[in-house]
Formats: C-alpha cells, structure tokens, sequence
C-alpha cells in the first residue's frame, strides 16, 4: 500500500524566510521523511520477560531516555516498557515479529500514524526552543524525549550533534499544524525545504 | 510555572503533564459490599489541605505513566515523586 504524506498539500521544496545574503550552508534543512517503517513494542505489565534476550536489526532495546541505532534502524525509548522503531527496512516487522509472543508483547504497525519532520542545522536548537519546554541544550546524540511543541505532542530524537540533526515524530492528524509551528520558528533564520 | 521530577523521565515542565486528584484516596476493595457512606467517600469526599499534599500526576505528553508526588499546596515546593507502584 503507498503512503500519502501528511504534507501532501502544503510540502512545497525550496527556500524561505529571512535567507537572503545568508550562507547557503547556515541554513536550515527541514525534510519530511517518508516510506520508513514505524512500529511499535508494547511489554506486558505482568510480563517478566527477560527483554535482554531480545536484538532487532542486531539492536538490544535501550534503556531510559536513549536510543540504539544502527545505519537502517533506530529503536526509541518511549516510556517503560514501551519503544518505538524506525527502520528504513520496511519488511523489518514481518521478520522480526516471531520474536515478540502475544503473551509478553503487543507490537502495532504506526508507520501511517506518524509524521516525521527532520531538521538539520546549527540552529536546530533555536527552533526547537521556541515550542518545547524540554532543556534542549543537554539533549545529544543517543537521546530522545518525548515532549510538546507549541501544545503538539511530540517524540524527539537526536541523530547527530555535528552538524546538529533531530527527527521531530507526531501524529499524523497533528502533521500540518506542526509543520507550519516547525517551519514559522524557522522564519527569522531562513531554511530550505528539501 | 513548575517543573515536576517524572520518576521514570526526569525534571520536566509541568506543560507535559496533567493533574490527576488526591493521590491517598483509594478504592473500595473488590467482590466486598460496600456501603453507600464509603462509596460517597470514595466518589466525592477528598481533603483539601493547606501545607503538603500526596497527588496522582500523570506524564501525558512524556511516558505517559502514572505518579505520585508529594507537594506543598502552599509554596507549590515538590518534596518528592514516586513511581505508582512504590510508597512516597
């Protein structure tokens, strides 16, 4: 089945703001990221499954507040018990999900529930200031969060600290309001849709 | 404004989270007749005090878990949190 972006509508490449007379490479990148699998793993509460045991994509499921990666895959942290996956690979869940029985684990495919925005640039953090009470400053590399923007809940997750890379998650339903919130904070320092 | 210490998160901002009532008041047990005065109790009857407070908190935009924090409804100061699971 093909997936229609959240974005259909309003997605449109190119530069804007205030990016006149600025260097191409200050800008911000702002990108939706599309056809990438999203599921999620749930762990019973009265499960006492041992999660150590479990690699997905040779990846161990991470603990609090942190991510494990690799080139294709990326598993969130997204509370106790719980993770979200991210993967390039998008017959990744089919090969996984023997590994997960439905008396410990309840795994759900969210990949057309979700909207990724990813925004690139040392200004990164500027734009993530102005709508999320997280303290954005001690968020690097390996980590993510769930929070809010602009009153829109939100999963962030922090690709890379040089140059500055973050995948912004929400809910499909919510993907418009938070592209224009993403892309109005971006404004003043000029970005480039791409 | 406050920041509240989620147990399973860390400090985070009270945006992230919703007010979820008295954290003592606890319900009736199961497959036991209960009387229509501890019922109403249950329902309706919650303490208001000045000074410190047990409350249910939850970290709706964060892990979405239930918790328990000790609170002074006076100066707003959290002593303490404690997962839903363990004694504050």
């Amino acid at each position: 089945m093909s997936q229609i972006s959240p974005l259909n509508l309003v997605y449109q490449k190119g530069k804007f703001g205030d990016f006149e007379n600025k260097n191409e490479k200050n800008l911000l990148k702002i990108s939706e990221l599309t056809n990438i699998l999203i599921f999620q793993i749930v762990k019973f509460k009265n499960s006492t499954y041992d999660i150590d045991k479990i690699q997905i994509d040779n990846l161990f499921l991470p603990n609090s507040l942190q991510v494990s990666s690799n080139l294709d895959t990326r598993i969130l942290w997204f509370g106790p018990n719980n993770w979200l996956v991210v993967s390039s690979k998008l017959d990744l869940l089919s090969k996984e999900e023997k590994k997960f029985d439905e008396q410990n684990f309840a795994l759900t495919d969210l990949s057309h529930s979700k909207i990724i925005i990813e925004i690139e640039g040392n200004l990164t953090n500027e734009v993530l200031k102005k709508g999320c009470p997280l303290n954005i400053d001690n968020f690097k590399e390996g980590n993510n969060a769930n929070s809010i923007y602009n009153g829109i809940t939100i999963t962030i997750d922090c690709i890379s600290d040089s140059p500055k890379k973050v995948r912004i998650f929400g809910l499909r339903s919510f993907g418009e309001s938070l592209y224009h919130s993403i892309t109005d904070a971006s404004m003043e320092y000029g970005y480039i849709i791409i | 404004m406050l920041n509240i210490k989620c147990p399973h998160c860390g400090d985070r901002s009270q945006k992230e989270f919703a007010y979820g009532g008295d954290g003592t008041v606890k319900r009736p047990e199961l497959n036991k007749d209960v009387s229509d005065k501890d019922w109403d109790n249950f329902v309706y009857l919650r303490k208001s005090p000045r000074g410190k407070h047990i409350e249910l908190w939850h970290h709706i935009a964060g892990c979405r878990q239930w918790f328990r924090v000790l609170r002074d409804t006076v100066t707003h100061e959290i002593y303490k949190t404690s997962k839903i699971d363990e004694d504050i």
